[in-house]
């Protein structure tokens, strides 16, 4: 059988096209700036691509078409995923403003760009290569990011990435290929067969691509390498891992739980997953209480929202992907907008992220601080923020699913996490007590451009729910 | 733009405005404060029972952005706008211009919190009023811990109010119901859901045992913030019992009015005999409020009609005060530089028209006819005797009786007894400060031997929203 492409089926991934042309670009764009090093110069390109992307991307919604032989489905879903992929990758480059030695800023764009492009097939990937050429692009280009600049912490954070992310990996491919075996197909929709629902093969594989899938969502008991990996990472990198990796293994979750699987194993397949989420809002909650590192208590924090998310899509129903696709974005926008406060007080050595350096912000930088104000207030779930609504929709419909269990863990582990963002706002405004200040940088454009930008869409997000309706089909 | 939405944007907006100002201003910020606070007592006062909606959600259920004074709420809300004119007048703290714009950012939350006719915006704005506060607790507040606790107990009973209001909606169809004369709910999930909306409103009101952070929170905020916070923050756990428990599911009020008024029993003998025990002067105030709002539970649980008018009676007596009692120890505190009982005395000999204002507030407190906390007293007392139900009465009277114990305990321990030479003399009330009280203490004498256009016949128009008798 020869394989032959058409048109239509370039076209289908035209915006990761159009991504990683942009990483290549900026790559020669680096080429001709000699020893100036022009910081900026990289940012700009890698974000035109990226807008470019955007545009395009949001010009294929409402078209639901496979392409690739039914390896990638262009249209509702795969755009959603894509605009917020992109939305993340903008976030994280704005970030190389202030971080990160100048010489490498070109390097390390390029790379985020190309992972970038991992994470958008997989939300369009349709079949079990599609998914898996996705995955790999995406962690590898991580493995080197996390290693970009020169701190011990960050090559150790590198390491490990790279050694558990490939566990993960391999399980993920043992599943492939026990699915496979299983159903002699790699389509996800040849997954729907019911005589697969007596399959110990099936059960199995499918067993198995979920735990990869559930390391990729860092979700517990999967969730240990996180805050070590966030921590050692430069910021922008976390950012991005924070944002754009829980996409697209968000993308592929929601996929393969909606429609690859065979009629009546869906509720017993998945009930672990529902209970990993529960327990994971619990445990990422209470694992922030205690951290002083705004890095490692965003990632306990991203394991609870991650649960919280992937709560919503228990019980199938097209409503609960819709506020999970709601959820996800105002999470990338809140977490987005935190890193970018975080950049904004940072120097190249990130002293930023420690919590100490946020006392007296308050005072200091008024528009700072209630920018992250308005963040930490979303992660918690307060209004006036996108985070309040998104976790009212995700409770109503979880409760309306019949998942009440699920309902009171998320209420429970939103109770547990208040602290711990309160504990970075009362750092932010108590009175001084006389203590060393950390020293602040003047002015940094990018860096604040992004926490307003974030700040407004995150507010406006409540008043203007927009859930996207037409994102089914999931697969051909 | 509809007047009912402009007294709730007006002092959120006027508030964020004020950091315009220069950081260390005192003068100017109070007094751009006080006009807006004076603006939008009159644009609730205007606004009446004119309602404003718009379309919020319509999927899992339907939603509005619903404002409009019920009969009820108006009046709450008039309280509210009243207590936070006075409060900002009275405003003499430090870093006095981001604390009026905290002021009247919760001023603005709470009039929409009052003001909504929707469940899921009354779930939000209960979230967000806790903002301003939490805030003042950090900046101001006089121990950490006290932030914390206030935040976390309350928004634990935020969650669960929006648990309920989730599977409110997501079993009714709509959350735009407040008022509205919707059909009561019962059956199923019922009495889970009251069971939420309940809890949140037993913290916040608060009742005992879920009362601990309410004592720390009154006597550690500046007087100005805290006189609003137990005068009318208070009160939104009670106005959510009669618009949304007895309204909306009035078979759970009175299937467990019992151990409601249990509950509510023991704060009001709890609370009066702790305050008989407190030095602190906030405290005791504190103390008596946990105290008299039991009072009001065992009204809103006996859901007989004359005991609700009372409610709404006592409810705003109690606003005023409470209110004008936190700002005039606020007074005594600036001027003395303590607030211990054993610490203070004689206050009176130098500083009559404190003394005087203090009297006044201190005996509405204690329920003395013609004054305001005696009508709503008075109101309950026979309503819930006419329900049936008498060892409440026993209990309140009870409770009545320990008030006049140690409201005249505080004010004789402060105003009386030959003057202390270890204090500083401070002069007399200013003309300003006086402005400040004046209106409260002139309300409660108003509502003391007026109170009729408080009857709003509670028990009908807490289900209805009708017009201004």
């Amino acid at each position: 059988m020869t394989l032959s492409f058409t048109n239509a089926d370039w076209s289908a991934i035209l915006p990761v096209e159009i991504v990683a042309a942009a990483g290549l670009a900026v790559l020669l764009a680096d080429l001709f700036s000699g020893r100036k090093q022009w910081r900026y110069v990289s940012i700009v390109i890698g974000l035109l691509g990226v807008v470019a992307a955007g545009i395009v991307a949001g010009r294929q919604f409402g078209h639901n078409y496979d392409a690739f032989f039914g390896g990638f489905m262009a249209g509702g879903f795969a755009t959603v995923f894509e605009e917020i992929v992109l939305i993340g990758t903008a976030g994280s480059l704005l970030l190389y403003g202030t971080i990160g030695p100048a010489g490498r800023v070109a390097g390390t764009t390029a790379i985020m760009l190309w992972s970038a492009c991992g994470a958008m097939l997989m939300a369009g990937a349709a079949n079990l290569i599609a998914i898996f050429l996705g995955l790999e692009l995406l962690s590898l280009g991580l493995y080197a990011l996390c290693a970009s600049v020169d701190r011990k912490t960050a090559r150790e954070s590198a390491l490990k990435y790279l050694i558990l992310s490939s566990t993960a990996t391999a399980f993920l491919l043992f599943g492939a290929a026990l699915l496979f075996g299983a159903t002699g197909s790699v389509m996800l929709d040849d997954f729907i067969n019911p005589s697969l629902a007596t399959s110990p093969i099936f059960w199995m594989g499918a067993g198995m691509f979920l735990i990869g899938l559930v390391f990729k969502l860092s979700l517990v008991p999967f969730h240990t390498w996180t805050p070590d990996v966030f921590e050692g990472a430069p910021l922008p990198v976390t950012a991005f891992m924070s944002v754009v990796t829980k996409t697209g293994a968000l993308a592929v979750f929601a996929r393969f739980t909606y429609d690859a699987l065979p009629p009546g194993v869906a509720a017993k397949l998945l009930l672990p997953v529902w209970i990993v989420a529960a327990i994971s809002m619990i445990v990422g909650n209470v694992g922030m209480l205690a951290q002083v590192d705004l890095k490692r208590l965003l990632a306990y924090s991203g394991i609870a929202q991650v649960g919280y998310i992937v709560v919503a899509l228990a019980g199938g129903t097209p409503l609960g992907l819709r506020y999970a696709i709601y959820y996800l974005t105002a999470y990338a926008l809140m977490n987005l907008g935190a890193f970018a406060v975080a950049a904004s007080i940072s120097g190249p050595d990130e002293d930023g992220s420690q919590l100490s350096s946020y006392r007296g912000l308050g005072r200091r930088r008024p528009w700072l601080a209630a920018a992250m104000t308005i963040f930490l207030l979303a992660l918690s779930g307060l209004p006036p923020t996108a985070g309040f609504l998104g976790k009212i929709l995700i409770l109503a419909v979880t409760v309306a699913n019949g998942y009440i269990w699920l309902a009171a863990a998320l209420i429970a582990g939103t109770a547990i996490s208040l602290y711990a963002y309160a504990k970075v706002i009362r750092a932010m405004y108590a009175p001084e007590e006389g203590q060393h200040e950390h020293d602040l940088r003047p002015f940094v454009p990018l860096a604040w451009a992004s926490a307003a930008l974030c700040a407004a869409a995150v507010v406006a997000m409540t008043f203007y729910p927009l859930t996207p309706s037409n994102v089914l089909p999931l697969v051909r | 733009m509809p007047l009912v939405l402009v007294s709730i944007l007006l002092p959120i907006v006027a508030g964020a405005l004020l950091v315009l100002l220069p950081r260390g201003d005192r003068v100017l910020s109070r007094a751009i404060g006080t006009v807006v606070a004076a603006i939008t007592f009159g644009t609730v006062l205007a606004a009446g029972t004119s309602e404003w909606s718009a379309r919020w959600l319509s999927r899992p259920f339907e939603s509005a952005f619903h404002f409009g004074a019920t009969p009820i709420s108006y009046w709450i809300a008039l309280l509210l706008a009243l207590c936070t004119a006075c409060a900002v007048a009275a405003c003499r703290v430090e870093r006095t211009r981001d604390f009026v714009a905290l002021l009247l950012a919760l001023e603005g939350t709470m009039l929409g919190l009052f003001l909504a006719r929707d469940l899921l915006v009354f779930a939000l704005f209960w979230d967000l009023m806790l903002v301003p506060v939490f805030f003042a607790l950090v900046g101001w507040g006089e121990h950490p811990a006290t932030a914390w606790r206030y935040f976390i107990y309350n928004f634990a009973g935020g969650l669960t109010l929006l648990l309920a209001t989730a599977a409110f909606g997501i079993i009714y169809g709509s959350t735009d119901v407040i008022g509205s004369g919707g059909a009561p709910l019962a059956g199923g999930w019922a009495p889970w859901i009251y069971a939420g909306f309940a809890f949140a409103f037993l913290v916040k009101t608060p009742v005992w045992p879920l009362h601990t952070w309410m004592p720390p929170t009154y006597s550690g905020l500046p007087s100005p913030m805290v006189s609003v916070v137990s005068g009318v923050q208070s009160k939104a756990g009670l106005y959510g019992f009669l618009v949304i428990g007895t309204a909306l599911l009035p078979a759970y009020v009175h299937q467990y009015a019992t151990p409601l008024m249990v509950l509510a029993g023991i704060s009001l003998i709890y609370g009066a005999v702790v305050a008989l025990t407190q030095n602190d002067a906030k405290r005791i105030v504190a103390y008596s409020s946990l105290s008299h709002l039991g009072l009001i539970i065992i009204a809103i649980a006996s859901a007989n009609p004359l005991a609700l008018d009372g409610a709404l009676v006592y409810i705003v007596a109690h606003g005023l005060f409470s209110a004008a009692l936190f700002l005039l120890l606020g007074y005594v505190e600036e001027r003395e530089g303590t607030r211990g009982l054993p610490r203070l005395g004689g206050l009176a000999w130098m500083n009559p028209r404190l003394g005087g204002a203090l009297c006044i507030a201190a005996l509405a407190a204690l329920g003395l006819p013609g004054l305001a906390g005696f009508a709503g007293e008075l109101l309950i007392l026979i309503g819930v005797y006419q329900a049936g139900y008498v060892w409440p009465v026993v209990v309140a009277l009870v409770a009545i009786v320990l008030a006049s114990a140690y409201m005249l305990r505080l004010y004789q321990d402060i105003m009386n007894g030959p003057q202390r030479e270890d204090l500083p003399i401070r002069a007399d009330l200013t003309w300003l400060e006086g402005l400040a009280v004046a209106p409260l203490l002139a309300a409660l004498l108003l509502v003391g031997v007026f109170p009729k256009p408080l009857l709003v016949n509670a028990a009908i128009t807490s289900a209805q929203s009708g017009t201004l008798r």
